[in-house]
């Protein structure tokens, strides 16, 4: 159960096709469009997912890549001080047609506070939070 | 936020961590958990406490830490955030750029 807890999901509905959010995913032109200065991109299973930005660097790989559908890549940051180190993390994001447009799915595992907490009997405590930040409410304090 | 992220970087502070997870300890008490000085481990909790991650609390001349529990939901959120704002760029660009796409297709029969 702690394995589906380990995790960050979000969803989002986007008003363009599979194709242009996945050309923006893939493509090293179309990725700065809206992220980072310079992306290194290399969109197959091993290949490498280099995000550079003004002061910070998100490095990793990509694992799996379904062309419109589905990508992979392990996520995090460089630097000796990174919270989540060079793949440290796992991002999942698949692109479901919906009408003229697309879900997008994002779930990110692999997170430092979601290890932390796994090694400790300290989800009874956090669940509930972690359904309400989950569900888009507030959590108590 | 950028302080707990930042704290909790360093494997040793995410072992003292769990350490005084669900029972405060002192610093004597943490120190003896690990091979390296108390003054190193001091250093530590005193980054965790900067952080919002632990409490102190004293005890005549001891110093007592536990963790503030809350503070990692909050970094969950923190991550969480930075998703949203991640994808929200990201829907701006896929919309312009289809809009661009529409754009140009649909110029293009009333050219010929």
């Amino acid at each position: 159960m702690s394995a589906d807890l380990d995790v960050i999901e979000r969803a989002i509905d986007i008003d363009a096709s599979p194709e242009t959010v996945f050309e923006l995913l893939t493509d090293p032109a179309e990725y700065v469009k809206w992220k980072g200065r310079l992306a290194d991109l290399d969109p197959r299973p091993g290949g490498r997912f280099h995000v550079t930005f003004k002061d910070s660097a998100v490095r990793g790989e990509y694992v799996e890549v379904v062309k419109n559908k589905r990508v992979v890549f392990t996520w995090g940051w460089e630097g000796p001080q990174a919270a989540i180190g060079p793949g440290g993390s796992t991002v999942e994001i698949d692109l479901e047609p919906r009408g003229t447009g697309t879900r997008l799915h994002l779930v990110h595992r692999g997170l430092p506070a979601a290890e932390l907490a796994s090694h400790t009997a300290g989800w009874d405590y956090f669940l509930p939070r972690l359904t309400d930040v989950a569900e888009g409410r507030t959590p108590p304090a | 936020m950028d302080d707990a992220l930042r704290a909790i970087a360093e494997p040793r502070r995410r072992d003292i961590l769990r350490l005084v997870w669900h029972e405060e300890r002192s610093v004597g008490d943490i120190a003896s958990h690990f091979d390296v000085t108390r003054p190193a481990i001091s250093q530590h909790l005193r980054v965790l406490e900067d952080a919002g991650l632990v409490t102190l609390r004293r005890d005549g001349r001891r110093s007592i830490y536990r963790a503030r529990r809350t503070a990692l939901h909050e970094l969950r959120a923190y991550l969480a955030a930075f998703w949203d704002a991640e994808l929200a760029g990201l829907k701006a660009a896929a919309e312009r750029a289809e809009r661009e796409k529409k754009g140009t297709y649909e110029r293009r029969p009333r050219r010929h």
